[in-house]
């Protein structure tokens, strides 16, 4: 639930006004581009949440060890 | 008072225009410019650029609140990314990623990604064009992506993964390799690289989903996140990273062994050495050309010297690319190009006068042409009297190596062709060059009547 929320988040928040370049940058390559931030920012998601998973596991171990 | 020429290539950027005049080339910024100018000199930047060695001399030469004048260094010779062998596509596109990377680090970015902005000095990139760079807004995309890809990873990956040469390809289309084109090309296991699926593969996809419901592509661009600089930043460096570990994928040519396997002796070859060196001192050449260089090893003399700049002209890639890296190592002032001498640029792109043709480049203070002309005359039947009157066009003074047909190189040219040039003879040759030129030394070179000409021009 929280994965498909911040998906939308970042997806829907920043509502971007496009400048105006004197190329046609080709639609297909901003589109390219917002893909690749998500599954950037997918990445750092899961990344953030493996670390805290391992930080908890961690703790478990830890303790059980002193145990 | 002399007139200002502006130079016909440069339009395609609204906000100014390079101009010529006394020698010197010029950029006129307009009231659009203007803003872009004054951010590119706050904090700076057009120094730190220069400095570090990104962007050609430049300095303000008039300003006044409607137009800025700039005076650019000039630079020896401009050539195209269809002229240049793969590494020297490869070192102009990491050139360009570091451009980017110094300048986004510095709230600025490129607003193109052209490969005709960037020539060569002393063989080692510079960026030409100062009206290409401007602020960078917080949360922008790489505008210039698309064209970055078509001019210069799809050439590049063309090379190194198909073994097919681009530069037919980009001379014809200009703009570089499209991505449609290319990613017909590419097969499922180039597929599995992440960089060729995503911006190639999947960017043709979305391109082609774009022009076919660009209604739906508008509103989906209407609802795109902001892109981080940190994701922008990323993805230059990624396609840095790969475009590194690209090799050219080898394609064996005809001269690839040629400085090895040639028919000369060591003596023939000290002795054409030798007139080399002799002919660059005495006529104090300062720009030579070296047609149909191969390794440029004829022309070494003069490259190594500081004050002399060579450009070498060959038709094969294999030994161009290895003239360059040869070059780029010793530090010499040898740069190579590539042309087909049957077929060379030629004028191009809008009204065909916005990328100049070869000759139309070629203002030489001296040429050498050693063991050239019958590889035109013999193998491609061009008419003797047209070569001569092409290489007396291209400079004052130059080096001309006569072959006869005795010699064993023409005789394997002959060999299944027959003889059908009853006018390739040397008598023919020396009145042909004199109807052109002067000729000032005539050189024995080899026991096969291998002949090197001096010619100068008539005043």
């Amino acid at each position: 639930m929280i994965f498909k929320k911040l998906i939308l988040f970042s997806y829907f928040l920043f509502i971007h006004n496009h400048a105006h370049a004197y190329i046609d940058p080709g639609t297909g390559s901003i589109l390219l581009q917002a893909l690749l931030g998500l599954v950037a920012a997918v990445g750092a998601y899961i990344t953030l949440y493996w670390r805290k998973f391992k930080n908890f596991i961690n703790k478990v171990f830890k303790i059980k060890k002193k145990d | 008072m002399s007139k200002k020429n502006y130079e016909f290539g440069s339009f395609r950027d609204p906000a100014g225009r390079i101009f010529y005049k006394e020698n010197n080339v010029y950029r006129e910024i307009n009231k659009n410019g203007i803003k872009r100018f004054e951010f590119i000199k706050k904090d700076n930047l057009i120094n730190d650029l220069i400095d570090n060695e990104y962007l050609v001399n430049t300095e303000v030469s008039e300003i006044n609140e409607n137009k800025i004048i700039l005076k650019h260094e000039k630079l020896n010779f401009i050539s195209y990314p269809y002229e240049w062998t793969f590494t020297q596509l490869k070192d102009a596109a990491l050139f360009h990623l570091d451009l980017q990377i110094f300048l986004l680090n510095k709230n600025a970015k490129l607003i193109d990604a052209s490969a005709y902005n960037i020539q060569f000095k002393n063989n080692k990139p510079i960026f030409i064009d100062i009206l290409s760079i401007d602020k960078y807004s917080d949360g922008e995309y790489w505008y210039a992506h698309k064209q970055f890809c078509e001019n210069f990873l799809n050439p590049l990956v063309l090379c190194a993964k198909k073994g097919i040469n681009f530069n037919n390809w980009f001379r014809g289309n200009l703009e570089g390799i499209h991505t449609k084109e290319i990613s017909k090309l590419l097969s499922i296991f180039d597929l599995l690289s992440p960089t060729l699926f995503f911006h190639i593969f999947l960017l043709n996809r979305f391109e082609e989903q774009s022009s076919a419901n660009p209604k739906t592509t508008n509103r989906k661009l209407n609802t795109t996140r902001k892109f981080s600089k940190k994701s922008y930043l990323n993805l230059l460096n990624q396609l840095r990273n790969y475009i590194k570990g690209l090799e050219n994928k080898k394609i064996p040519s005809n001269w690839d062994n040629y400085s090895e396997k040639n028919t000369y002796t060591f003596k023939e070859e000290e002795r054409k050495l030798e007139i080399v060196k002799k002919f660059v001192d005495e006529n104090r050449i300062g720009f030579l050309a070296d047609l149909g260089c191969n390794e440029g090893k004829y022309s070494e003399y003069a490259s190594k010297q500081k004050k002399i700049k060579v450009i070498g002209i060959d038709f094969d890639l294999n030994v161009l690319d290895r003239a360059y890296k040869k070059s780029k190592k010793d530090n010499s002032n040898f740069f190579p190009i590539y042309a087909d001498f049957s077929n060379p640029s030629n004028n191009l792109g809008w009204m065909e006068i916005e990328r100049k043709s070869l000759i139309q480049r070629s203002k030489f203070d001296g040429i050498i042409a050693l063991a050239l002309i019958h590889h035109l005359t013999l193998a491609k039947n061009i008419p003797l009297e047209d070569v001569i009157r092409w290489l007396t066009s291209l400079a004052p003074s130059g080096l001309i190596e006569f072959v006869p047909k005795e010699d064993p190189t023409s005789r394997i040219m002959l060999k299944l062709k027959g003889d059908i040039f009853p006018n390739y003879t040397e008598k023919n040759f020396q009145d042909t060059l004199s109807k052109f030129a002067n000729i000032k030394n005539i050189s024995s070179v080899t026991n096969t009547e291998r002949k090197i000409y001096e010619f100068s021009i008539k005043s």
